[in-house]
């Protein structure tokens, strides 16, 4: 194919989930660890792409599309749980939620 | 009809102990009584039909075997749980249901107004269910379980009273020296099935070596001293008078200590084998009956006199049947069921009337005020001490007279016999003359309260006549020089291997009667006519009342070392090891667990990142892998 | 290797414009404070992904990838932010200092990682890639295999969507105690 090998593209996939990654674990607001976590989803949709056009199967964008759907109802759960959160005057910090201590 | 009557004869009194102790306080304490006392009777009626069915058959077909299911079975080891009914068992059977049914019947009495009526007569009949399953036991193994339940029996029955702690102590007593004859018992077993993989009693008569028969027969020999009290083990007989009267005339005088020789009968192909054990047998017997013979002069507790004179004659039928004259010791054996439950009997109803007294220092004259129950003593008392024509004139001596056959050995040993007999006229009449005879002491005139006429006092009379007059009929089914039915009975069994010519029948009945009489009449001169001081021995009556320091010995010996290792074992064991053991288990697991505890955080961060590093770690795992 | 025709070099051109603008947004995401400029650059990183998307013939995932993800779910994002408002924390701060080395370590081992299969491992099979046959990633495509291949997937899938929209209704329901509780931490 044109331009660059299926290798390329998953570098960047790589890249974009070692990045989410690092954001999942680092940031402490939940928005942002939201955020970081689309990345990582990205990431994966990426290579799976690349992979249905190196191997001419449709399969891979089949499960791309439903990664997207998914990843959309995670979200809408997820800003749920914030707002919720907000509204109870809980502070947004992934460190002070920590009541499931054992 | 032979089996299935041999079957109800079993099972009838499991039942009654079954349903008494399921009934609860749903059944009155005297329809307790009434059930078991039924049960009992209707096992003595099953054992008259198994008697007849055999009596319809031949010699050699006289034995029938009926197995429910098979209880054990292991390689090429197979138990079932089946009855034999032979001439013997059907013997003992009979023995068993039948007195064993008059002493319940007594037991309505004598135990009326206790509080826990129904646990005794629930007791009764477990027990009359063990000795018939240990009697029709088709194996050695059935038999050892109905030998066990037996011993079980006997303790539940000698602690009833069990806020006694005498009556406690004497339960345990027993119970321990019965448990090591069964376990000398069982190592016989074991031996039995090493050499010849069966318990069934037709391997007793397989070839073994002398040292394996020798073993195997001292095994059983152990166990039959254990349960008949004999030396050495006869230590536990006289506590065991702390029952009640009915369960010492029951367990203690007629069945369960003349277990020991129905055993030996049993299993004498063993026996007959193992010569050396037989005559040592019959040795402790004879050494038994001289010893019982002696103490029992001193007693004062009349219980003990009586439970004196059970061990002795328990002594002559290890004689017999040690010398191999199976058919006159078991014939012996049935008399004496009913002289010397006659006797206990009959001694209960003086105990109610004296209210609860046993010492017969304080008795006395009672013979004006209870004639017909010193009838019965004084007949019992003549079957004992073998007078002419009461029943253990026939029994009694033609034991003797079999130990004439026996060579120098036997010789000994009817000596032995004869001294004993002697010693049997002197102790019954001076229990008799003590508690009968002479004026009312002071303690009965204050004390004294005449039987009852109701129902308590039949219950309580009418067997004691029933016994009273097969004490007098009892021996004539065997007079042995003229007409021996029993033997003949018994020989497809165990065949005699003394039997003694006529001239010694007549011998030995002769001096035994003189003997016999003799004693009586030191008796008389001595406890009645007051002609002569009772002579002191110091010395001797020491020994005597310490009954020859046996019990001393034994606390000295076995009761005290024991002590002290179960005292060190608890605190150099027990304690550090295993009770602090458990319990460093249970706080080093707490431990371990709030360990585990501290990686839930709660921060979500954390979690994240283990399964981060997780999937590195993995990742790399299925790289290296691939 | 590579071939240097015209057009190969314009699709290299584009590809690496937005391979850097979707790895820098990227980084942006995770690093800036505010987190509306968090979701800003992360519509960028959307938008440069459709562009990969499209370089690779896949046109039906990449309209789905604008039309959806950066039009939909990230509006949503952007209105929950503005909701909130404004909060900013010092992204690096606080918690166990061992976490984030711990995290950094785990990254970078996941990156590297990933390079060597696609590097070493994987080396030669990724070279060569299929012929593409006529309608890859067209919508008709799409839809034939959605509705034959993967007809449990669609189902499954909008099961889940389903669910998702009951959730956020729950979530989002106002409750009828005090609103002020504020419950233990």
């Amino acid at each position: 194919m044109n331009g660059p090998g299926t290798a390329w593209y998953l570098a960047v996939a790589g890249f974009l989930f070692a990045t989410g990654a690092l954001g999942v674990l680092l940031r402490r607001n939940p928005l942002i660890v939201l955020l970081s976590l689309e990345i990582m989803l990205n990431g994966a949709n990426l290579a799976l792409i690349a992979f249905a056009r190196h191997l001419n199967n449709g399969d891979g964008q089949i499960f791309a599309l439903a990664v997207m759907a998914v990843a959309a109802s995670e979200v809408v759960v997820g800003l749920g749980l914030i707002v919720a959160l907000n509204r109870k005057r809980v502070p947004l910090d992934v460190d002070r939620l920590s009541s499931l201590r054992g | 009809m032979t089996v299935t009557g041999a079957w109800i004869c079993l099972l009838s009194p499991l039942a009654a102990a079954g349903l008494i102790t399921l009934a609860g306080t749903r059944i009155t304490r005297r329809g307790a009584g009434y059930l078991a006392t039924a049960s009992c009777f209707v096992a003595f009626g099953g054992a008259i039909a198994s008697f007849a069915g055999l009596l319809g058959r031949d010699g050699e077909e006289r034995e029938v075997v009926s197995t429910a299911w098979t209880w054990l079975s292991g390689g090429s080891y197979r138990s079932g749980f089946e009855i034999l009914v032979d001439p013997l068992s059907v013997l003992m059977m009979l023995i068993v249901s039948g007195v064993g049914g008059l002493i319940v019947a007594y037991s309505l009495g004598y135990m009326d107004r206790d509080d826990e009526e129904r646990r005794y007569f629930a007791y009764m009949a477990l027990f009359v269910f063990s000795m018939l399953l240990l009697v029709q036991g088709g194996n050695l193994l059935l038999l050892l379980a109905g030998w066990g339940m037996v011993g079980l029996s006997s303790y539940l029955l000698i602690g009833y009273w069990h806020e006694r702690p005498s009556a406690v102590a004497a339960a345990k007593k027993a119970f321990v020296m019965n448990a090591i004859g069964d376990a000398t018992m069982a190592l016989a077993f074991f031996l039995l099935i090493k050499e010849g993989n069966s318990l069934e009693f037709g391997i007793l008569g397989g070839d073994y070596s002398s040292t394996t028969a020798n073993l195997i027969a001292l095994g059983l020999l152990g166990g039959a001293v254990a349960k008949s009290a004999q030396l050495p083990l006869q230590t536990w007989l006289p506590d065991a008078m702390e029952g009640p009267t009915p369960v010492s005339a029951l367990i203690h005088a007629a069945t369960m200590v003349t277990a020991g020789v129905y055993l030996i009968v049993r299993t004498h192909p063993i026996f007959e084998q193992a010569p050396a054990i037989a005559d040592l047998a019959a040795g402790l017997g004879a050494g038994t009956l001289l010893l019982a013979g002696l103490i029992a002069l001193v007693q004062v507790d009349i219980k003990r006199v009586i439970a004196y004179s059970t061990m002795s004659q328990i002594g002559y039928m290890f004689l017999g049947v040690g010398l191999g004259a199976y058919a006159n010791g078991m014939f012996h054996l049935m008399t004496h069921a009913f002289f010397k439950a006659l006797l206990f009997m009959a001694a209960g109803i003086v105990i109610h009337a004296l209210a609860d007294e046993q010492d017969i220092r304080r008795m006395g004259g009672l013979r004006q005020l209870m004639p017909r129950t010193y009838l019965a003593f004084f007949i019992g008392s003549l079957a004992l001490v073998g007078i002419f024509p009461f029943a253990g004139f026939f029994s009694k001596d033609s034991i003797l007279a079999a130990a004439m056959d026996a060579g120098a050995y036997g010789y000994i040993l009817w000596t032995a016999g004869l001294i004993g007999t002697f010693l049997t006229g002197l102790y019954t009449f001076r229990l008799l003359y003590l508690v009968f005879g002479g004026e009312p002491s002071p303690f009965v005139r204050e004390h004294f309260h005449a039987p009852r006429r109701d129902l308590v006092g039949i219950s309580m009379a009418v067997p004691v006549a029933i016994l009273a007059v097969l004490s007098v009929i009892g021996g004539w089914i065997q007079w042995a020089p003229l007409w021996h039915p029993i033997e003949t009975w018994l020989e497809t069994v165990a065949e005699p291997l003394v039997t003694p010519a006529s001239w010694m029948d007549w011998t030995t009945s002769a001096i035994a009667l003189l003997l016999g009489g003799a004693g009586w009449l030191v008796a008389w001169l001595l406890y009645s006519a007051h002609t002569y001081q009772v002579p002191r021995f110091a010395f001797a009556q020491r020994v005597l009342e310490h009954k020859f320091y046996f019990d001393e010995l034994y606390d000295a010996v076995f009761y005290r070392p024991t002590v002290r290792v179960a005292k060190a074992f608890y605190r150099w064991i027990e304690n550090p090891l295993i009770a602090g053991g458990t319990t460093e288990l249970g706080d080093e697991t707490r431990d371990l667990g709030g360990l585990v505890a501290r990686l839930q955080t709660g921060l979500l961060r954390t979690y994240a990142l283990a399964i981060a590093s997780s999937v590195a770690v993995l990742a790399i795992v299925f790289v290296a892998v691939k | 290797m590579i071939v240097a025709t015209a057009g190969n070099i314009l699709v290299w051109a584009v590809w690496m414009v937005a391979a850097f603008a979707c790895i820098a947004s990227a980084v942006a995401v995770v690093s800036f404070r505010n987190p509306f400029y968090s979701a800003l650059a992360l519509i960028g990183n959307l938008g440069s992904l459709a562009v990969l998307f499209l370089l690779l013939s896949s046109e039906f995932v990449a309209a789905a990838q604008v039309l959806v993800y950066a039009g939909a779910v990230m509006v949503m994002f952007l209105f929950v932010i503005a909701y909130i408002g404004p909060r900013t924390d010092s992204p690096w701060a606080g918690g166990p200092s061992w976490q984030a080395v711990g995290a950094v370590l785990a990254a970078a081992a996941l990156l590297v990682e990933i390079i060597v299969v696609i590097g070493l491992k994987a080396g030669g099979r990724l070279a060569d890639s299929a012929d593409l046959r006529e309608g890859f990633g067209s919508p008709a495509e799409i839809g034939r295999l959605f509705l034959t291949d993967h007809l449990l997937a669609f189902e499954i899938t909008s099961i889940v969507l389903l669910v998702a929209a009951i959730g956020g209704v729950i979530l989002g329901a106002h409750s009828r105690r005090a609103a002020d509780e504020v419950p233990p931490l």
